[in-house]
């Protein structure tokens, strides 16, 4: 499909927006996205597939990339790339290799920090708890705040020899 | 989460308009929304709308639900221009369903990319406040729900540009000087290379209506909430200094003064007004009253105008369909009468 802007490229970026009280739907290659201000294909903009998976698709075999589907969803890999939506939660683990070199390239990095689910191992639960704690302790110590800081060093030498 | 070192600039709400925060979340025991059968996208939204409805917390009773197949095409629109929900939640309302507080601050979307979006909003520059509901509320619904997640990646979602926190934070930014000036090229490209974005909110093209923005950031892999939400505090801090610089050279400006009184005495005398003409006169005005050219206006009022003028708001609010013409005027109405000053007697005027 060629881009709805200027009829040239082909279209790779597909848009919803409002405009005057009415839902619009573009199709667009990324250079008018990026020149009508929807560069970042994150959000609820839609997003570049090209960038996305484009390069990537190509180094996989199309027999290898076929073979192998979600036992939850059903997806192949060729599914998401195609659509650049991943079927379920399991795909993530199914797909792990497949799916990490995109990850590095929209993120610049591939592991988790911040908040946990619940749900989340207790070996990461430690980890984060103990991240946690330890940027305290920088803070507490930067405020000259000393009492809490020995509090904290001790928090944290609890929770790393109950880990060991 | 340190605010200190901004102390001078403590009041932004000149530039910011206002702050939300939005979580992505996914159930673990059903495919994600684009393979799921709107049966199955019933039964998603009952669990999440009874994990919310019923929930133990003060804040459950204050929630409304809305089936978003049975709302007209204004009011899907309006909350859209309201900022409630997305465009995409709009596109396709089966199987999709809203809770939303009774003050409109939390809007929580089930089935729009993701099982669940939770949305916090606030006026002005209030990224602490704003985080800690929005935290509050996915902590809630995390002690009922089984979230998929992954010790790796994080919070797992349909696009993998949101795994990680999936946590998106924006800031709405009022940004008429720097468009003017010409910088706002330079400053989106800029901005890219710091993991954030910004575009505009209305309209189309490089030339924003109203010159609102929308900062928000980008990565949400690798990097906790609160260094995410602290980046984007420290780069719209920058975009407020550097705004402020650029409007002391244009508020001297005799073109740009006209420009700003002739746009008040538009907007309170016109008849009719078309939606694109109403944001960039508003604009200007804001501008006026940011720049202290005009006085006795207050900023929360043209904010809310910014929304009350958008054409589905704008039937939605009046409880019936509108030609254009008749929006156009009723469109007027409204900014005349909250923008008209009141006629101070004479006697009063003579003690002046
Ligand atoms: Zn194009
Ligand atoms: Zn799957």
């Amino acid at each position: 499909m060629l881009c709805q802007s200027c009829g040239k490229r082909q279209a790779t970026t597909h848009i919803k927006t409002i405009l005057n009280g009415e839902l619009k739907e573009y199709d667009l290659c990324s250079e008018c996205a990026n020149k009508m201000g929807y560069g970042s294909f994150f959000g609820n903009m839609g997003f570049d597939l090209d960038k996305l998976f484009g390069s990537f698709m190509d180094s996989f075999p199309t027999a290898s990339r076929a073979a192998k589907r979600c036992q939850c969803c059903g997806s192949s890999f060729e599914d998401i790339a195609r659509s650049g939506k991943v079927g379920c939660a399991n795909c993530y683990d199914v797909f792990y290799e497949e799916l990490i070199p995109s990850i590095q390239r929209i993120h610049g990095r591939t592991s988790h920090i911040g908040k946990l689910a619940h749900s989340a191992g207790t070996q990461v639960k430690i980890q984060n708890e103990l991240a946690r704690l330890k940027s305290e302790l920088q803070k507490a110590i930067r405020e000259q705040e000393f009492e809490k800081a020995a509090q904290l060093r001790d928090s944290i030498k609890e929770l790393e020899k109950n880990n060991t | 989460m340190s605010e200190k070192k901004f102390d001078t600039l403590k009041d932004v709400n000149d530039v910011v308009i206002s702050t939300r925060i939005r979580f992505a979340r996914n159930l673990r025991e059903y495919p994600f929304p684009c393979r799921l059968t709107d049966e199955k996208k019933r039964q998603v939204a009952s669990i999440v709308k009874s994990a919310v409805l019923d929930g133990h917390s003060a804040i459950s009773g204050r929630f409304g639900y809305i089936q978003m197949s049975e709302l007209t095409q204004e009011e899907a629109v309006s909350l859209v221009e309201r900022h409630l929900v997305s465009p995409e939640f709009i596109s396709e309302r089966q199987g999709r369903g809203l809770l939303l507080l009774d003050d409109e601050s939390v809007s929580i979307m089930i089935n729009e990319e993701d099982h669940i979006r939770i949305q916090v909003i606030s006026q002005g520059m209030n990224l602490e406040s704003t985080y800690d509901l929005a935290d509050k509320i996915d902590t809630l619904l995390d002690e009922q729900l089984n979230f998929a997640f992954n010790d790796k990646l994080g919070y797992l979602t349909q696009c993998p540009t949101n795994i990680g926190t999936g946590m998106r934070a924006s800031l709405m930014l009022h940004l008429p000087s720097l468009k003017e000036s010409g910088a706002m090229g330079k400053i989106s490209s800029s901005l890219s290379k710091l993991g954030l974005v910004i575009r505009g909110m209305y309209g189309e093209g490089t030339e924003p209506k109203g010159a609102i923005y929308q900062l928000s950031n980008q990565v949400t892999l690798g990097i906790s909430e609160q260094e995410a939400v602290n980046n984007l505090r420290d780069i719209a801090y920058q975009l407020v200094t550097q705004e402020r610089n650029a409007r002391e050279n244009l508020k001297k400006n005799i073109t740009i003064q006209d420009k700003v009184y002739r746009s008040y005495g538009i907007l309170q005398y016109a008849k009719l007004m078309s939606n694109e003409e109403c944001m960039q006169l508003l604009s200007n005005v804001r501008f006026g009253v940011e720049s202290e050219i005009l006085t006795g206006i207050d900023l929360p009022t043209i904010n809310r105008l910014f929304i009350e003028i958008q054409p589905a708001t704008l039937m939605k609010n009046i409880g019936k369909k509108l030609t254009p013409q008749e929006r156009d005027r009723i469109r007027a109405e409204l900014v005349r009468s909250a923008l008209m000053k009141p006629q101070v007697p004479s006697s009063h005027r003579l003690e002046e």
